[in-house]
């Protein structure tokens, strides 16, 4: 009816129009692969990735560990980061989305480890669900699965953080194992 | 009263009515901040282009991480729908480049603190396109102030998609996200304009933008003493809410006219008021800490500096000072840059196309 209106939202050809996107194949068991775990600069993300690593270690027989921290909590990691877990690792655990931007980027970081062929499993605070979705959304996987734990994170003692992670295990696991990790469309 | 008419229903032949129909479209559509919008029509774009020699497909902004790019059209649909005029264009996308310059910018318009941008424009631009600088600056009455500041909210949800409760996770937000645009009252400063502060020559047209949490005004009309204003802006300055931990606080003012003038009086500079305020902007350590902001890795808490008091703000030069508002009573607002990098101290100037007339843009 109005078809002389501008559709505001619509720019520059870029990558907006990803196509879905291709999530990597689950395996049987976590036990002889090496973990890589990609931390944001939130506080407490690395405490509760250092646990989740000690504790697949010793639980599930995770091997060499590879451990990043990337610079800014708004964009994905960077490209040499994205390159160390690519070549140095067969399943990654990403962390910890607590607020507004982070949550987002977080699991766009675990799609594009995803799209490389690596089983990823996100963690984000309950609380920023809704932004982790709209990220899922235009990374070409709505309804991508990631990890919820309490929010918040930030807040937490060295005790606390230990009892989060050691509570986000089995999710963890779950989700880097099972095949239930497509897109629920 | 009558039954409906018979027969299908007809577009309805009255313009008004169309207006209507038009704007609920737009809702329909999720294009608008929640107010309604001006439709954006090709050749509305296009008299919005002729005002910039800027290209329809320049790219003025990218998110990567979502994947959106902002083109100049683009940016002329979303002001076209804030309000604007064509020729307040020019000044739109000044002021967009001005907030890119932020680097507290790149996380913003996601974040849980939901920050504004605070624009500011200095030059003859504001007496030609109306730019309110001289009373209520921080509106609302006056459609330059208030569609160039809507625009660059319509560009930041309509071209990157950062919609509130989604990608836009503010906590509270705060009034006015995208309503903040005042010029400064250059006629009544006693200093420098703010666009010379950040790079511009005097006189020409330019924009600036510092991201802020919020504003909060200082009405101190008792005293002829520029220490004792000077020392109410300082109490207000070092509060303690403001402080998020780690670093430093934040904070800049928009001085109304009269205490500019007090300042200029007794021969205070802008640095001098700058000087003075980070150095009476203090606090106890042990407050910060009885407030559960000196944590252990925190400079509250650094052993070597035990006993001296907290400078609240980071460097003298990192407090803004612009002047702006009437000179009817001696009030102030001190406004929370957002983040820790308080302002780039760039100004952008406004870039006015050569082909257009100078009776007509100026310049």
């Amino acid at each position: 009816m109005f078809d002389s209106i501008i559709d505001p939202t619509i720019g520059a050809a870029s990558g907006a129009d990803r196509g879905p996107a291709a999530l990597a194949d689950r395996p049987e068991t976590l036990s002889g692969l090496r973990l890589g775990l990609l931390a944001n600069t939130k506080h407490n993300a690395e405490q509760f990735l250092d646990e989740v690593g000690r504790l697949l270690a010793e639980q599930h027989g995770v091997t060499a560990v590879v451990a990043r921290k990337k610079p800014d909590i708004t964009n994905t990691a960077p490209e040499p980061i994205l390159d160390d877990l690519r070549g140095g690792c067969d399943i990654v655990v990403v962390g910890v989305g607590d607020c507004g931007s982070c949550s987002a980027s977080a699991v766009a970081d675990g799609i594009i480890l995803e799209q490389s062929g690596i089983p990823a499993v996100v963690v984000c605070t309950e609380a920023f669900t809704a932004s982790a979705d709209a990220m899922a959304g235009l990374r070409g996987a709505p309804g991508y699965r990631y990890l919820t734990v309490p929010h918040p994170m930030a807040n937490l003692t060295p005790d606390g953080v230990r009892d989060r992670a050691r509570a986000a295990v089995p999710g963890i696991v779950g989700m880097l194992t099972r095949a239930a990790m497509a897109p629920v469309s | 009263m009558t039954g409906p008419p018979a027969g299908p229903a007809e577009p309805a032949a009255d313009p008004a009515e169309q207006a209507r129909a038009v704007i609920e479209y737009c809702y329909e559509q999720d294009w608008t901040d929640g107010l309604p919008v001006v439709p954006a029509t090709r050749s509305g774009v296009e008299a919005f282009l002729a005002t910039t020699e800027r290209g329809p497909d320049e790219i003025i902004g990218s998110a990567p991480h979502l994947g959106r790019s902002i083109t100049v059209a683009q940016a002329a649909a979303n002001a076209i729908m804030a309000g604007c005029r064509p020729e307040y264009f020019p000044v739109v996308l000044a002021a967009w480049e001005a907030v890119n310059l932020e680097r507290s910018a790149r996380g913003a318009w996601q974040s849980t603190s939901g920050p504004a941008p605070l624009i500011a424009v200095n030059g003859p631009v504001r007496s030609r396109l109306g730019i309110n600088y001289r009373g209520g600056v921080f509106g609302p009455g006056f459609r330059a102030n208030a569609t160039i500041a809507r625009a660059i909210g319509l560009i930041v949800r309509n071209g990157y998609g950062i919609r509130p409760q989604e990608l836009e996770q503010a906590t509270q937000g705060l009034p006015g996200r995208w309503s903040v645009c005042l010029g400064e009252n250059e006629e009544l400063s006693p200093w420098e304009p703010f666009s010379v502060v950040g790079g511009v020559a005097p006189g020409v047209d330019a924009v600036s933008a510092i991201l802020i949490r919020t504003c909060e005004y200082v009405d101190n009309r008792g005293t002829d003493s520029p220490e004792a204003v000077l020392t109410d802006f300082a109490d207000t300055l070092a509060r303690m809410g403001a402080y998020v931990g780690g670093g430093h606080s934040s904070g800049g003012l928009v001085l109304g006219p009269e205490h500019a003038q007090l300042f200029g009086r007794y021969g205070w500079s802008r640095a001098d008021v700058q000087q003075w305020l980070f150095e009476h902007a203090v606090r106890d350590r042990a407050d910060l800490v009885a407030a559960g902001k000196g944590g252990e890795d925190n400079p509250v808490s650094d052993p070597a500096r035990a006993g001296t008091r907290f400078p609240m703000l980071p460097s003298a030069r990192d407090i803004p000072i612009l002047v702006a508002g009437a000179a009817n009573a001696a009030m102030s607002m001190v406004f929370r840059p957002f983040g820790w990098a308080p302002w780039s101290g760039r100004s952008v100037p406004v870039a006015w196309p050569r082909a257009l007339s100078q009776a007509r843009y100026g310049n």
